[in-house]
């Protein structure tokens, strides 16, 4: 361990910026007190400088804090991801937050420690900077989701989400001690790659190894430690819903590929991870739309449908563990790109159509809510369109993305399983395109005039649109333009 | 070889035209509640066929000019078909096949026009009658001139269409609605045959190239042996098929006597004179490949035979006037078939010439009748008619001399033909047939002269039996329907002298003559074969079948005129024979309970309500039910409760290491 | 058919039919909501315009197997994905067919579609490019986008527009459809890889995917995703159960364009991919899918001769109708191919018709049950022989357009295989039983219910939208050649490659099989 270098400083800007957002919001509301709010301005701002600087400093992988994070092109993308389901989440709980009349500047802080926490999640290399990431990720989220101390659910959520996350957290560290313990070293390469020095200590470094799996598994929510997503989905605040459905995953997929990429030797090299993932995917998927068909609660189902999509991109981890093509990498960013616009767009109408007392949370709130308001139930029948992968939108190309790949490496079957769940899955979304036009106007609802919840839903609509099938057009970036971007973003094993 | 007739477009074009006009007009008008332009629909749907008539005379004329192996005048009007070896031209062929057709096609179609006028004076939809009049004439029309078995099949399915239209023409009466969907689906049964005939040909023509399926074409291929004899064997008797479905024979003859319930010049022009005898032209057009199927022609020759006997006899327990004629023009068909099958070609066709003026004369007649006691229909209210409608009843007797077969009626001159035929010319397949076709023929021949008188005893002699409101305004018909009927009872008086035997005359059969170089002849003619017999026999037969025509007309009159208590008695004694024959052997009912239920029955029960709904719809909504189940399954864990979650987690680490170990 | 290689600059022909009615149905957002009459002369003049600039398509076609008004641009290089445009003598005439009756189905919906008028027709001009696209694209992953775009404006039409059963009916459609049209996806991702590895380029290129060698198994792979998918469209037996609720339910606009045109995308699929993609499986297939194609024929003629509602009975007509054209692809000649194809336009005229006179039935009685009607034929006469001409052309009468399809697809098949063709046969007869049947009860006889006594002949509009079509019927009756001779080249074409593959089986045992992963084989590899 050296001391930390000028360089490590400039390298981990983007990470100080969001945690020091987050000390500077919590001082500052704590010196105005109750008497001046602190505007939504100032953690967008933070957000959207620390996403320019994520974008223009060319990320020189391995040479940081000796080799404890690793900024890669991967991380980049990873990073601006979290940034943008941030700042957008920001924007929608303005008015959500003046509703509930819990609009405290606690919440943005947390919002922006979380984002912290991903970015270092996601680039660490080495276990306790790995642990770190991870709880710096969730105790906020954890606080995040009992927002609404009034509210029982959301207490109850908290609670649970609490609970289970701490205890996957202890699992997970259990995997690092028994690796540590195995090969002892805490640096996540030489641990897996190098593996132990005494081949008695393997299957120890191997139990570590699943352990560690785990915890990543229960922060994607995949079967079967996917349990505590609807219930904490419902009961959060949807802002942090939208965040935790989108960011979180984005962070913990990102975490969990860089591990899969030192699986070509070593520890990991002596799992049958193929087979691992293959199950998982076809699992999560599959139990994921099953139960979000009957799903009557607007939250539950896509709460199911996040299970459902992270299913997909199990197909594509699955993909990757077992070819270690880069371009399977890309194809999985792109899809969570795709998968955080359409899922926020989703979460922002609902926003923008609670009202306070009442959060409109069943769909038969919406019955012919697409005549009240055409733009709304437009981009609502998008949003559904593009999660169940119908194209022209980015829900279909980023599953088109990843099927490609995973055909391209033969897993044919894999994906034959996984047409025929977005085939199911068709079923209720569209089920949502019902109620919006094909149901007798009982729609109980109306939207909040004027909130910034519009303003995401357009960005979102226009995101997942052109994300869908825009062409390279003069300035604006088309879908090749995000492509090259989405392939750009090597993961640097190391 | 050809050369090109320069009218024959004319004669499809006159009454397309016809048709097209008054159908105009129909659509225009048919909002009017009373009928206009009586006048010039009438005027134009009785031009079209005399034009068509007076072009096919002028056609005649320049055939007769050519020399006796060049008679054929071809026209070509436009390519119609090409798709892979198929290429179809709309061609016209006129040759003395096709030109003695239509000679009396257009001819007593033109007659037939003018009767209606008279006959239809009354009716609202007088213009869209006459438009389907025209279309029909102009469907005829091709179907004889048509160069080719695909124009042929257009002329076919044509007239089968204008029956349709013409037989349930008061469509606000179901009946006929009914009877004209029983027409051409039936139609379309024999139709079945004729489409796959057309496929065997084509299939056996193709090797040697893309072709339209005209005659000479197939008549090249046949020469050069394209055809295995199974196959033309199968191809005729398919041919054949359609045949016994346009020209109402055994077993598909069910539709015609139904199809009476179109107007009765309908029946006349349609029913009896031309469309019926389509069924014959096909096969004499086709006679090159019949004649070396034999087996084939065996089997036309003994449904020909069958069915003239077996119609006959209905024919005699019927006692609604068009029907009896119905049954009398299935029967009188099937003697023409029994010509055909023979291999006597021209006896055929002589039949059918003769027949059509008689029948079309009878017909007229029989409306005429019905015109006068403003429409009855059941001979057992007229009767005496002959002394207050003397045109209709004169005309009409002629006609019923004719078809009875008393010399020198042209019936006469055309059945005995086919009888002589039939005996004389031997049978390579069955070499009994002759003598047993000929009995047929022969008992049916005074079975005909029976039913007829029958009908002439009961509608025209005796004591009027008529009603109060019949016997009021009973009157003769206009002139528009009395001249056509005088024309053709002299048509059927004197066209018989087209066909003397040669025995008799030489070189008196000019209709066969005409004939000899379109019409294949069969092994062994019957030149060579009269030889070992000699002329003696041939009178004697002659004779013979006269004989029996007087016997049945005396055994009529005996029967109906001078002991009118008799024909119950011996109905009684009868008994079961009787009720078949009046009710026409419920070959009706048995279809219907046979083929037609179990298909709708079994369509509705078993195909829709059994396969779709409670077949495939049920599996895909049990599909539909499963996944919903499957849902529930999987939230059953669902529960909320945080410790079972937790439980779960740790089965989930547990398994993981299991799986991973 | 290297002539798609050109690269035409600037928006073409093509590109321009594709956006009107794209336009168009943007433009219907913007027009206000209180001025529905705008909205539909809107939609008509655009769609009238999208037929207009598809005159030039038949007028500037020479005749020639080559794609012709070609475009191609790059649109997302990576992945050898490119925006390609162009029509043979297979897709020209269906393009025609569906730019003419958009149109007409927009006028047929003048009066009967009153609520929600703009976004009705905002949903059929989306609905009309789809379809376009998908018969004029010549990249598999453009076509696989057009073919999905249809799926939700279909939907919406029967979702929103429809009849009670609306619902049930529309989410059967659309789930039918998608899983059949998922698999294909996986299908050509699979036929897009095998080509890479073998000419190492990356691209859907319809031309280019043609010239892949496949080997056996992969053929049966490939050809089995694609056929299901176009199976559950055309509808072939047994795949057809969605149509009959889809066609009752939907509104008459809806059933109009999804007999008329999206049923044909299905045999389009069949002639355009399956088939000459994979011509070694097509043969093997063939037993399969004539018996299909027969079953189809006779089944649904049977069950349409029982139904009670007209729009059941015209959409299970279609199922024979369909049944031909299937049979008539499968049969592998000349004649049976342009019979087949010439019956796609003949069903989309004849079918299309008679459910514009439903509709225009339905818009005065708004009842579908024959029993509800009978001697109607004296009120409305000029109904009455509109609906016979249609129906006479559906029976295949000589002299109007059905006849050639009918006869055309008859003739090869028996040539193929005698005993379908036979059975097939039979076909003819039931056809006219039904369609006869249906005529008798619906216009003859005497007049039952009185509220039939009231009705009123065809407007000047509704005669207006019917003449084209009726005028087409016999057209196509009396001068096939006109369609015929264009058709031929294309056609022969694509009957190349079967033809070879019937001449020398087993061209090309060496390529692998078909890899299909199975649990574990992940790491295998």
């Amino acid at each position: 361990m050296s001391a930390i270098t000028y360089a490590d400083l400039d390298a981990l800007r983007p990470f100080l910026m969001l945690a020091g957002g987050g000390v500077l919001l919590v001082l500052a509301d704590t010196i105005l007190g109750r008497r001046r709010q602190i505007s939504w301005c100032v953690p967008t701002l933070v957000l959207l400088a620390a996403a320019i600087i994520t974008i223009v400093r060319e990320p020189e992988p391995g040479a940081v804090l000796s080799r404890l994070v690793n900024f890669d092109p991967f991380s980049r993308f990873v990073g601006l991801l979290v940034c943008a389901s941030a700042a957008l989440s920001v924007l929608l709980s303005e008015s959500y937050l003046r509703r509930t009349g819990r609009y405290r500047g606690e919440y943005h802080a947390l919002l922006l420690f979380s984002a912290s926490g991903m970015i270092l999640f996601s680039t660490a290399t080495e276990m306790l900077t790995l642990f770190l990431g991870l709880e710096l990720m969730s105790i906020p989220v954890y606080i995040l989701s009992g927002f609404h101390r009034t509210d029982v659910r959301s207490g109850e959520a908290a609670l649970k989400y609490f609970l289970l996350g701490a205890f996957s957290s202890a699992i997970l560290l259990l995997g690092i001690a028994f690796l540590y313990g195995a090969t002892g070293t805490t640096d996540l390469p030489s641990a897996l790659r190098g593996g132990p020095a005494a081949p008695a200590m393997l299957p120890l470094a191997r139990i570590g190894c699943v352990l560690l799996l785990a915890g990543f598994l229960f922060k994607i929510a995949s079967v079967p430690f996917h349990m505590w997503t609807p219930d904490v989905y419902e009961g959060a605040p949807t802002t942090v819903t939208a965040f935790m459905a989108t960011a979180v995953k984005a962070a913990a997929f990102a975490a969990l590929l860089r591990v899969l990429s030192m699986r070509d030797s070593g520890v990991l090299a002596s799992l049958p991870l193929g087979k691992l993932f293959w199950w998982l995917a076809v699992l999560t998927m599959t139990v994921g739309n099953l139960a979000a068909l009957t799903q009557s609660n607007v939250k539950r189902m896509l709460a199911y449908s996040s299970i459902a999509h992270a299913g997909y991109l199990l197909v594509g981890v699955s993909v990757y563990t077992a070819s270690g093509d880069p371009e399977t990498l890309s194809a999985i960013l792109y899809y969570l790109l795709a998968y955080t616009f359409m899922t926020i767009g989703a979460f922002a109408i609902v926003v923008a159509f609670g009202e306070r007392g009442n959060e409109h949370l069943e769909m038969g709130d919406y019955g012919g809510l697409g005549w009240r308001y055409p733009a709304a139930g437009i981009a609502m029948s998008l949003f559904m369109i593009s999660l169940s992968g119908i194209p022209p939108t980015a829900g279909f190309f980023g599953k088109y993305a990843i099927f490609r790949n995973a055909v391209g490496h033969g897993a044919t079957g894999l994906v034959v399983i996984a047409v025929l769940n977005s085939a199911l899955s068709v079923y209720y979304y569209l089920k949502m395109m019902v109620t919006l036009y094909m149901r007798p106007g009982t729609v109980r609802v109306q939207a909040s005039r004027g909130s910034l919840a519009s303003a995401v839903v357009v960005i979102c609509a226009l995101a997942v649109l052109w994300a869908g099938f825009g062409p390279d057009g003069g300035r604006i970036p088309g879908v090749p333009a995000l492509l090259h971007w989405a392939s750009a973003s090597v993961l640097v094993a190391r | 070889m050809t050369s090109t007739g320069s009218l024959l477009w004319l004669i499809p074009l006159a009454p397309l035209v016809g048709a097209i006009v008054n159908g105009a007009i129909a659509l225009a008008t048919s909002h009017r509640e009373r009928a206009v332009g009586r006048g010039i629909v009438g005027a134009i749907g009785c031009l079209a066929p005399s034009i068509a008539f007076v072009a096919t005379v002028a056609s005649f004329v320049q055939l007769r000019a050519l020399p006796v192996d060049a008679r054929s005048l071809t026209q070509h009007l436009f390519s119609w078909i090409a798709a892979g070896r198929l290429h179809v031209d709309a061609g016209l062929l006129f040759d003395p096949l096709s030109c003695a057709m239509l000679l009396f096609v257009t001819g007593i179609g033109a007659l037939i026009h003018f009767y209606s006028l008279g006959y239809m004076a009354h009716e609202r939809g007088v213009a869209r009658y006459f438009a389907y009049l025209n279309l029909f004439t102009f469907a005829m029309v091709i179907l004889v001139l048509g160069d080719g078995l695909l124009p042929m099949f257009v002329g076919w399915e044509g007239v089968g269409l204008c029956s349709y239209l013409l037989i349930g023409f008061w469509f606000t009466d179901e009946e006929k609605a009914i009877a004209g969907n029983k027409a051409f689906i039936v139609n379309r049964i024999g139709d079945f045959g004729f489409l796959l005939g057309i496929f065997l040909i084509f299939w056996s023509i193709v090797p040697s190239g893309r072709t339209g399926l005209t005659y000479r074409e197939i008549a090249a291929a046949a020469a050069h042996g394209a055809f295995s004899p199974g196959l033309l064997t199968a191809a005729c008797l398919l041919l054949f098929m359609g045949a016994t479905g346009k020209s109402a024979q055994l077993p598909l003859y069910v539709w015609l006597p139904d199809a009476m319930a179109g107007p009765t010049p309908v029946s006349a022009l349609i029913h009896a004179a031309t469309m019926v005898t389509s069924g014959i032209y096909m096969v004499c057009r086709l006679s090159f490949l019949f004649v070396a199927a034999p087996v084939a022609l065996t089997v036309v020759a003994i449904v020909g035979a069958a069915t003239a006997f077996f119609a006959a006899t209905i024919g005699l327990a019927q006692n609604d006037i068009k029907k009896i004629l119905a049954y009398s023009t299935v029967s009188q068909l099937g003697y023409m078939f029994l010509g055909c099958g023979v291999g006597a070609f021209s006896a055929g066709m002589f039949h059918v010439v003769t027949h059509a003026f008689f029948k079309a004369c009878l017909f007229l007649g029989a409306g005429s009748v019905i015109h006068a006691l403003s429409g009855e229909q059941d001979i057992r209210r007229m009767g005496g008619l002959l002394k207050r409608i003397p045109v209709t009843g004169y005309t009409f007797l002629a006609a019923w001399l004719a078809i009875a077969g008393i010399v020198p009626f042209a019936g006469f001159f055309s059945k005995d033909e086919i009888l002589w035929q039939a005996f004389s010319r031997p049978n390579e397949v069955l070499p009994w047939l002759p003598r047993v076709l000929w009995a047929v023929g022969f008992v049916t021949a005074g079975i005909t002269a029976l039913y007829m008188t029958r009908l002439i005893a009961l509608v025209f002699l005796g004591k009027p039996r008529l009603t109060k409101e019949a016997e009021n305004h009973l009157h003769e018909s206009p002139a528009s329907m009395t001249v056509p009927l005088i024309v053709l009872a002299a048509g059927s008086l004197v066209v018989g002298f087209l066909g003397v035997p040669d025995f008799l005359v030489r070189g008196g059969d000019r209709f066969g003559a005409w004939l000899v170089p379109v019409l294949a002849s069969a092994a062994g003619g019957a030149a060579e074969t009269a030889a070992p017999h000699g002329a003696s026999l041939e009178w004697g037969l002659m004779l013979a079948s006269l004989g029996i025509a007087i016997a049945g007309i005396l055994a009529g009159l005996l029967l109906y005129v001078r002991f009118p208590e008799v024909p119950g008695r011996i109905a009684a004694r009868a008994g079961g024979l009787y009720r078949a024959v009046v009710n026409k052997y419920w070959v009706d009912e048995a279809y219907r309970a046979v083929v037609i239920r179990p298909i709708q029955v079994g369509a509705r029960a078993f195909l829709w309500k059994g396969i779709d709904v409670r077949g495939i719809d049920f599996i895909v909504n049990e599909l539909g039910f499963a996944s919903r189940m499957g849902s529930s399954v999987v939230r059953i864990a669902q529960t909320g409760a945080v410790q079972l979650y937790a439980a779960v987690l740790l089965i989930g680490v547990v398994v993981l290491l299991w799986v991973m170990r | 058919m290297n002539a798609a290689g050109a690269i035409a600059t600037g928006p073409g022909l093509l590109s321009w039919i594709l956006f009107l009615p794209f336009a168009g149905s943007v433009l219907m957002l913007l027009i206000p909501k209180d001025r529905p009459a705008l909205a539909r002369t809107v939609a008509f003049v655009f769609a009238l315009g999208a037929f207009a600039m598809s005159i030039p398509l038949l007028t500037g076609f020479h005749t020639s197997a080559a794609m012709q008004f070609v475009e191609s641009r790059p649109w997302i290089p990576d992945f050898g994905i490119g925006y390609r445009l162009g029509v043979d003598g297979i897709s020209l005439f269906l393009v025609l067919l569906t730019t003419f009756l958009m149109p007409i189905v927009i006028l047929s919906s003048w009066r009967a579609v009153t609520d929600r008028v703009r976004a009705f027709h905002g949903m059929l001009l989306l609905l009309e490019v789809g379809m376009i696209g998908a018969f004029i694209a010549l990249d598999l992953f453009l076509f696989y986008i057009f073919w999905e775009l249809m799926l939700i404006p279909m939907y919406v039409l029967i979702g929103v527009w429809g009849g009670p059963r609306r619902i049930y009916a529309a989410v059967k459609f659309i789930l039918y459809t998608i899983v059949g049209s998922l698999l294909m996806l996986v299908a050509i991702l699979a036929l897009y890889f095998i080509h890479h590895a073998q000419t190492g380029v990356y691209t859907f290129d319809l031309l280019a995917l043609q010239s892949t060698v496949l080997a056996y198994r992969q053929q049966m792979w490939l050809f089995a995703a694609f056929a299901l998918a176009f199976a559950i469209k055309v509808p072939l037996w047994p795949f057809h159960t969605w149509l009959p609720d889809a066609h009752v339910e939907a509104p008459t606009a809806g059933s109009v364009i999804l007999a008329g045109v999206l049923l044909k995308l299905g045999t389009y699929g069949f002639l355009r991919f399956a088939i000459p993609f994979f011509p070694d499986a097509a043969l093997r297939f063939q037993p399969l899918l004539v018996s299909l194609a027969v079953i189809g024929i006779i089944y649904g003629a049977l069950v349409a001769m029982v139904q009670d509602d007209v729009k059941k009975l015209v959409a299970y007509s279609s199922v024979s109708h369909l049944g031909y054209v299937m049979l008539g692809l499968f049969s592998f000649n000349m004649e049976a191919f342009s019979g087949a194809l010439y019956q796609m336009l003949n069903h989309g005229l004849s079918t299309g018709a008679l459910f514009l006179l439903v509709g225009i039935i339905y818009e005065r009685r708004h009842t579908r049950m024959i029993s509800d009607f009978g001697g109607i034929a004296t009120r409305v006469p000029l109904f009455a022989a509109a609906f016979i001409l249609v129906a006479l052309s559906s029976i295949g009468l000589p002299g109007l357009n059905g006849f050639i399809g009918e006869f055309l697809v008859l003739t090869g098949a028996f040539g193929a295989h005698r005993a379908a063709a036979i059975l097939a046969c039979t076909g003819v007869v039931l056809g006219a039983a039904y369609m006869l049947w249906l005529t008798q009860r619906f216009l003859f006889g005497k007049i039952r219910h009185d509220e039939n006594r009231s009705l009123t002949d065809l407007s000047g509009r509704e005669g207006l939208l019917l003449a084209p079509i009726l005028l087409l019927i016999v057209y196509m009756g009396v001068q096939p050649r006109v369609f015929l001779d264009r058709m031929q080249p294309a056609l022969e074409a694509a009957l190349a490659r079967v033809q070879l593959a019937q001449a020398q089986p087993e061209r090309d045992p060496a390529s692998p099989p078909l890899y299909v992963a199975v649990p574990g084989e992940g790491e295998a590899r």
